[in-house]
C-alpha cells in the first residue's frame, strides 16, 4: 500500500486536503518494511566487502566481474519475478513459471536447431505460447473460481510434461552458424557482456523488463485495476474494475516473464532442457517478498523486488567466495525470508488491519 | 446503596495523539445492567477493552470490590471475573457447541483422549441453566446468530462469572431473539452477575437497562435513568437536538428515471426459504429519495443487486426502463452504463480496500476518467480526491491514510464519495448508515439530500424505520421480494411495519 500512497501524495494539488490536516505520524517500522529490500541489499553489500576474501588487497566481492556474475546469475529469476509481483499483488500465485521455463527453452532450442526456424520468428512464437499458457490458466482459474494455487500447480505439472514430450527427454543443444539445424551466431549474445565486456546481456534484458514493468504498474490505469482486485476483489467488482480481464492478464504476464526467461537461458547455457527452472518460482517468490509485495495482495513494488533479487543473488554470492556450503545458503535464504515476513506481519498488527 | 462490584476513576488513554478516553468515571453494581452508549469514537469500545484487559489504562485506576486492579492481558481479567463477548462471537463454526464451550480446556479421559460424553453432558447441564435447549451435538454454523449468541454468553460466563460485557449483542438478531436474550441477561443480572451492556440502539434501553451512561468525545456526557425520553438521550449523544438529524424533504420531483413494471429476477444463488420475486413494480424519480422497506429476508438487498446487475441467474423479465428506454441491468457494466451506482451494506467486505489509501479508494470507480490513454493522470486524480474530500468532509482530512484506520461514519462517507464521483443518475444504497454514528449520520443523510436537489434519485434500503421514515420522499414496503405497499415519508412507523408484516395496520 505504501507505494501507492506516494502516487496521490507526489500530486501538489491532491496533499492540499492533506496540508490542512493535522501531521499524520509515520511508523518508523513501516519505513523499513517499505524500503526493507533496498536495505537488506545494502546490508548484504556491507557484508559482502567485510567478509570478501582479498587477492593482493582487492576485494574479489567488488571485483568488476564478480559483480556481473551476480546480476547475470540472477537475471532469470529476477525477470520471473517481476511478472510474480504483478500476481502476487493481486493476491494471486503463479507456481507454474519454473516449468514454463523450462518447456520455453527447449522449445527455443528445438525449433531453432530441429525445427529450422528463424531467430525472430522463434523468439515471437515462444513468447506468444508463454502468454498462451498464462491466459489459459488464469482462464480456468476464473471461469471456474479457482484457486491460483491449484491451476498453477497443475500447469507446472502440464509445462514440465510437455517440455519432456518435446525434448524427448534429452538436451537439446544449440550449435551455431548459418544455415538449416544452426542457431544464428547472434543469438549466443544472450551469454555475453556487452560495454567493455562489462554488463551482461542477460542483465540487460533484465533491467529492460523491470523498467518497463514499474511503468505499467505505477503510471498505467491496468496497473491500478491490478492493486486494485488484490486490495478487495468484490470492491473492485462492484467499482467497475474488469477483475477477470485483470487476473487473466497477470497470468499471462508471468506466462510472457518465464517465457522470456526461457529464452535467455538457452541462449546463455546454449542449450534447453525440460529440468531448466527447476524450483526458479520459490526463488522467484522468495524474491517478491522479500522486496515487500504482500501475499495478500494490494501492495508491493516493483522496485521491492528488483532489489529482493540481487539481494538474494549477492548473498549467494559471498556464501560461494567463502566456499561456505549450498546447504548454509538455503538456511540463509529461509532466515531472510521469515525475517522479511515477521517485519511485514508487524507492521500490519501495528496499523490493526489484520493479523 | 451496594459497593460498586467493578469501577473505573479517572481513565485516560491515549492512541498516538489521539486522545480516546480524557478522565472516565464508570461504575457497575452486582446484579445491575448498565448501558454504555456512545457514538463511534466516544471511547466506549476503548472503556471496553479497559476492562477487558485489552489495553491498560495512561492514568486512572480500576477497583474490583474496592480493592486497585491491574490487568495487563484479557486472561487477567478474565481470571478477575470479567468476561466479554466481543462483536465478532470467538466462536468456530464448524465445530459443535460443546467442543465450542471447551475449547482449550477440553475435557480428557486418561490417555489423552478426548472425553466427548462428559463435555457434552456438562454443556447440556449449562445451557439447561439458562433454559436453553440447544443440542450441544450441533455445529455452531447450523445455529441462528441469536443460538449462537447465547452460546458465546455460556462460554464467556464458563471462563469468569461475576462482569459480563456484550459489546452490541443485539445489532444481528431479531426481534424475538432478542426478546429472549434480554431473558437470559435478567436471569443473570438476578443472579447477582453485573452486565455492561453496549448498545447503539437507543430503544432498547427501557427494555433492558437499570442505568445509562452516556459517552462523547471520551467523556461521560451523563449519566441517567433508562426511562429518559429517546430525544433527551440523542442530546447526550451528539450535543444536539434530534430534530436536526433530517434534512428537509424535497419540493417537487423530477421525470421518471427508473422504472420497474411487473418486473420479475431470478437469483443465481438462492438461500432455502427464498421466493423469487414475482411482478415488482416501482419508480424513483429524478430528485427523489425512495425507501424500501420490508422484514429481513423481505428481499431488499436482493432488488438493489438485482438492479445493479450482480447475483442474477439468467436476466431481468418484465419491464425494466431507466430514462423511459428499456434496459437490461443484466451485468455491473450495463448498470453502470445505464447510469447507476451501487453502495453495498458491507463496506469493509466489499465497499473498499481497506489497507490503500483513502485517495486511492476515491477515484477506484472513476479510473477510467483519471487514465486517458491508458495513463493514470496524477493530475485528474488529485481532482477528484479533492472533489470528493469538498463534498464530505471526511476526516481526518488526508487522502494518504489507510481507509481501515478511519471510523465507521468516514468510511461510510468514503464509500459514498467513490461512487458519487462516477455522476450516477441513480443510487443504489443498501444501509447507509449502518454502524455509523448520530453525527455521521446527520452529515450523510444532508449530503444524500443536496445530491438529490441537484437531480440525483436515490433508492435506499435500511432496516432503521425512523431512517427511511425521515430521510425518504416516499417509502415502498416489500414482502417476499415485491413491493406490497407505498407511503410518504414522515408516515407512522406502525403503519409501515404493519404492512411489512402482511397485516393491517
Amino acid at each position: 500500500m505504501s507505494d501507492q500512497k506516494i502516487s496521490v501524495a507526489a500530486s501538489p494539488a491532491a496533499s492540499s486536503p492533506a496540508a490542512t490536516a493535522a501531521k499524520h505520524r509515520v511508523d518508523p517500522l513501516a519505513i523499513i518494511v517499505r524500503f526493507q529490500s533496498l536495505i537488506g541489499l545494502v546490508l548484504v553489500a556491507i557484508g559482502g566487502v567485510i567478509f570478501s576474501p582479498r587477492r593482493h588487497g582487492e576485494i574479489l566481492f567488488l571485483n568488476p566481474d564478480n559483480i556481473a556474475n551476480i546480476v547475470r546469475a540472477v537475471s532469470e529469476t529476477g525477470i520471473i519475478a517481476i511478472g510474480m509481483t504483478f500476481v502476487i499483488i493481486t493476491a494471486g500465485i503463479d507456481l507454474s513459471v519454473g516449468a514454463v521455463l523450462g518447456l520455453s527453452a527447449v522449445v527455443t532450442a528445438t525449433m531453432m536447431i530441429s525445427g529450422g526456424f528463424g531467430l525472430i520468428s522463434t523468439i515471437i512464437a515462444v513468447l506468444a505460447m508463454g502468454i498462451v499458457f498464462g491466459v489459459v490458466q488464469g482462464t480456468i482459474s476464473t471461469r471456474f473460481r479457482l484457486e491460483p494455487f491449484i491451476v498453477t500447480l497443475a500447469g507446472l505439472q502440464a509445462a514440465r510434461g510437455l517440455a519432456l514430450i518435446v525434448s524427448g527427454n534429452q538436451y537439446i543443444n544449440i550449435s551455431y552458424g548459418d544455415g538449416p539445424g544452426l542457431a544464428p551466431p547472434v543469438f549466443a549474445v544472450l551469454g555475453e557482456r556487452l560495454f567493455d565486456n562489462t554488463v551482461p546481456v542477460a542483465t540487460i534484458v533484465f533491467i529492460i523488463f523491470a523498467a518497463l514493468a514499474t511503468l505499467v504498474l505505477n503510471t498505467t490505469r491496468f496497473g491500478r485495476y491490478v492493486y486494485a482486485v488484490g486490495g478487495n476483489e468484490r470492491a473492485a467488482r462492484i467499482s467497475g474494475v474488469p477483475v477477470s480481464m485483470v487476473k487473466i492478464s497477470v497470468y499471462a504476464i508471468t506466462g510472457f516473464a518465464s517465457a522470456l526467461a526461457g529464452i535467455v537461458h538457452a541462449g546463455q547455457f546454449n542449450f534447453g532442457s525440460a529440468n531448466d527452472g527447476l524450483g526458479y518460482e520459490l526463488t522467484a517468490i522468495a524474491a517478491v517478498v522479500i522486496g515487500g509485495t504482500s501475499l495478500f495482495g494490494g501492495a508491493g513494488s516493483m522496485v521491492g523486488t528488483v532489489a529482493g533479487t540481487i539481494m538474494l543473488g549477492a548473498l549467494a554470492n559471498i556464501l560461494q567466495l567463502n566456499n561456505i556450503t549450498p546447504a548454509t545458503q538455503l538456511l540463509a535464504t529461509a532466515a531472510i525470508i521469515v525475517l522479511a515476513a515477521v517485519l511485514q506481519s508487524l507492521v500490519r498488527r501495528r496499523e490493526g488491519l489484520g493479523r | 446503596m451496594s459497593a460498586a462490584l467493578l469501577s473505573v476513576t479517572g481513565a485516560v488513554k491515549h492512541f498516538g495523539g489521539v486522545q480516546a478516553l480524557r478522565g472516565v468515571d464508570f461504575d457497575l453494581k452486582a446484579g445491575e445492567i448498565h448501558a454504555l452508549l456512545g457514538e463511534n469514537g466516544a471511547g466506549k469500545s476503548t472503556l471496553m477493552n479497559l476492562l477487558s484487559g485489552v489495553y491498560t489504562p495512561d492514568e486512572g485506576e480500576i477497583r474490583i470490590d474496592g480493592e486497585p486492579v491491574t490487568f495487563s492481558n484479557p486472561r487477567e481479567a478474565q481470571a478477575a471475573g470479567i468476561a466479554t463477548i466481543f462483536q465478532e462471537l470467538d466462536l468456530v463454526p464448524s465445530l459443535d457447541v460443546a467442543a465450542n464451550l471447551f475449547l482449550g480446556r477440553e475435557l480428557m479421559r486418561a490417555g489423552g483422549m478426548l472425553d466427548v460424553p462428559a463435555m457434552r453432558r456438562e454443556a447440556k447441564r449449562r445451557l439447561e441453566a439458562i433454559e436453553l435447549a440447544i443440542d450441544p451435538a450441533r455445529l455452531v454454523a447450523d445455529l441462528s446468530i441469536g443460538q449462537r449468541q447465547v452460546v458465546a454468553i455460556v462460554k464467556a460466563l464458563s471462563y469468569a462469572s461475576r462482569v459480563l460485557i456484550m459489546d452490541e449483542p443485539t445489532a444481528a438478531l431479531t426481534v424475538g431473539e432478542v426478546e429472549r436474550l434480554f431473558d437470559i441477561m435478567r436471569k443473570l443480572a438476578a443472579s447477582g452477575v453485573g452486565i455492561v451492556y453496549i448498545s447503539h440502539r437507543l430503544e432498547e434501553v427501557p427494555d433492558i437497562a437499570d442505568r445509562v451512561t452516556v459517552m462523547r468525545d471520551g467523556r461521560i456526557a451523563g449519566i441517567t435513568e433508562p426511562h429518559t425520553p429517546q430525544a433527551e438521550l440523542v442530546r447526550l449523544l451528539v450535543g444536539r437536538p434530534l430534530d436536526e438529524l433530517y434534512p428537509e424533504r424535497a419540493k417537487k420531483a423530477g421525470k421518471t428515471l427508473l422504472s420497474l413494471k411487473d418486473a420479475s429476477f431470478r437469483l443465481a444463488r438462492e438461500s432455502a426459504g427464498w421466493q423469487p420475486p414475482s411482478g415488482i413494480s416501482l419508480e424513483v424519480k429524478e430528485g427523489e429519495i425512495v425507501g424500501l422497506a420490508g422484514i429481513m429476508g423481505a428481499g431488499r438487498t436482493e432488488l438493489l443487486s438485482a438492479l445493479y446487475g450482480t447475483g442474477l441467474a439468467g436476466r431481468w423479465q418484465g419491464e425494466v426502463a431507466v430514462d423511459g428506454r428499456p434496459v437490461k441491468l443484466d451485468s455491473i457494466s450495463a448498470a453502470r452504463k445505464a447510469g447507476i451506482a451501487f453502495v453495498t451494506d458491507d463496506r469493509r467486505g466489499s465497499g473498499l480496500m481497506l489497507r490503500m489509501a483513502v485517495g486511492l479508494n476515491l477515484v477506484m470507480s472513476v479510473i477510467r476518467r483519471i487514465s486517458p490513454a491508458g495513463l493514470m493522470s496524477p493530475r485528474r486524480q488529485a481532482e477528484a480526491v479533492r472533489q470528493s474530500f469538498g463534498q464530505f468532509d471526511i476526516r481526518p482530512k488526508n487522502p494518504d491514510i489507510a481507509v481501515g484506520a478511519l471510523s465507521g461514519g468516514n468510511q461510510q462517507k468514503v464509500v459514498l464519495a467513490k461512487e458519487i464521483l462516477g455522476n450516477p443518475r441513480l443510487l443504489l444504497l443498501d444501509e447507509p448508515t449502518r454502524g455509523v454514528d448520530v453525527g455521521a449520520k446527520g452529515e450523510i443523510y444532508a449530503r444524500l439530500r443536496a445530491l438529490a436537489a441537484q437531480g440525483l434519485g436515490i433508492l435506499v434500503a435500511s432496516s432503521e424505520m425512523p431512517e427511511l421514515i425521515g430521510l425518504c420522499d416516499r417509502i415502498v414496503v416489500l414482502r417476499q421480494g415485491r413491493n406490497v405497499a407505498e407511503f410518504n415519508g414522515g408516515v407512522d412507523e406502525h403503519t409501515v411495519l404493519a404492512a411489512a408484516n402482511g397485516r393491517e395496520a
